[in-house]
């Protein structure tokens, strides 16, 4: 079993793997390293991750990128953004869009002749006269043609 | 297609609601407005607070003159009377009582010098209006246009 080393940090290790030390700090932990088998490990485990590390990088770098196309693709983008997609508000398709529209129109407008219907047109006198009692004799009750409006005379003599 | 139908429901729909908003003919208070009308041969006039009935009445009366010289809105319990002073020593006693089918029973009694001269029950259409006529006054006649509205 390795004894752990107190005398580096893992930093200092993996700055060194990294090449990042001043000459002298290098070469101390250089010597340091043959002697000790903690360190020795350490360093290896960081190279193998660095190694790793740069592979891939160069995979990446590998890789080319088409600039023309890309630009192409971002105009085609910017275009779509700015056009108002108006055939897909509500959820409506282009396709038979009059139809609907008309559709809703016709709906919306026999809604509004049966509401007039029902709620606008007067049923009947303005007024039912149940009885009339009065110290008079002449009384007259008329209803209007226009408006049905209910109008009760009587004579005060 | 299933988009036409979702549209065609909600087109239903906004219909259904507008049914549905159409307020219910309650037993709340009873909003009454009583016009007080002078109608008389004199000088042509016609008051501008009665261009809503003027036309109706011009179709029944050939009075030339229309003035109104009173306006009273009454916010009415059921069953509980309301007074309006008239002129000529006479005075409106207004009652609702119930409604039926959208109208609104009124009991309507006419007083002068505290003695009942007219009498009337009434089903009067929600939203409308009755006017009795007849009494004397200032070489014309009192025309008292009744509006009824349950709130």
């Amino acid at each position: 079993m390795k004894t752990k080393c107190s005398k580096y940090t893992s930093e200092e290790i993996s700055r060194f793997v990294d090449n990042e030390l001043f000459e002298d700090q290098y070469k101390t932990l250089a010597q340091h390293i043959e002697q000790c088998p903690h360190c020795s490990e350490l360093s290896n485990q960081y190279k193998t991750l660095s190694t790793v590390f740069n592979n891939h990088v160069h995979e990446k770098e590998n890789l080319k990128i088409d600039k023309a196309l890309l630009e192409q693709k971002f105009d085609r983008v910017m275009q779509n953004h700015e056009k108002i997609p108006w055939g897909n508000i509500f959820g409506f398709s282009k396709k038979y869009i009059l139809v609907k529209l008309t559709s809703i129109a016709m709906i919306s407008l026999i809604s509004l002749f049966i509401l007039q219907k029902a709620l606008f047109t007067p049923t009947g006198p303005s007024a039912i006269v149940k009885y009339v009692d009065t110290d008079y004799s002449s009384v007259m009750i008329i209803e209007t043609q226009k408006e049905q409006h209910t109008i009760i005379w009587f004579n005060e003599t | 297609m299933g988009k036409f139908i979702k549209i065609c429901l909600s087109g239903c729909l906004i219909f259904a609601l507008c049914f549905v908003s159409v307020p219910a003919f309650g037993k709340g208070q009873v909003m009454t407005r009583v016009k007080v009308i002078h109608a008389s041969t004199g000088q042509n006039y016609l008051d501008p607070g009665l261009r809503d009935i003027i036309s109706e009445l011009e179709t029944v009366f050939k009075y030339t003159s229309y003035k109104l010289l009173k306006e009273k809105n009454l916010n009415q319990s059921f069953n509980r009377q309301s007074r309006v002073n008239l002129p000529g020593k006479r005075t409106l006693v207004i009652m609702p009582l119930d409604t039926n089918d959208n109208r609104i029973r009124y009991q309507i009694n006419i007083l002068k010098n505290k003695n009942s001269v007219f009498q009337t029950r009434i089903l009067l259409r929600n939203n409308s209006s009755i006017t009795i006529g007849g009494p004397k006054f200032n070489n014309g006649y009192l025309l008292f246009n009744i509006a009824g509205a349950v709130q």
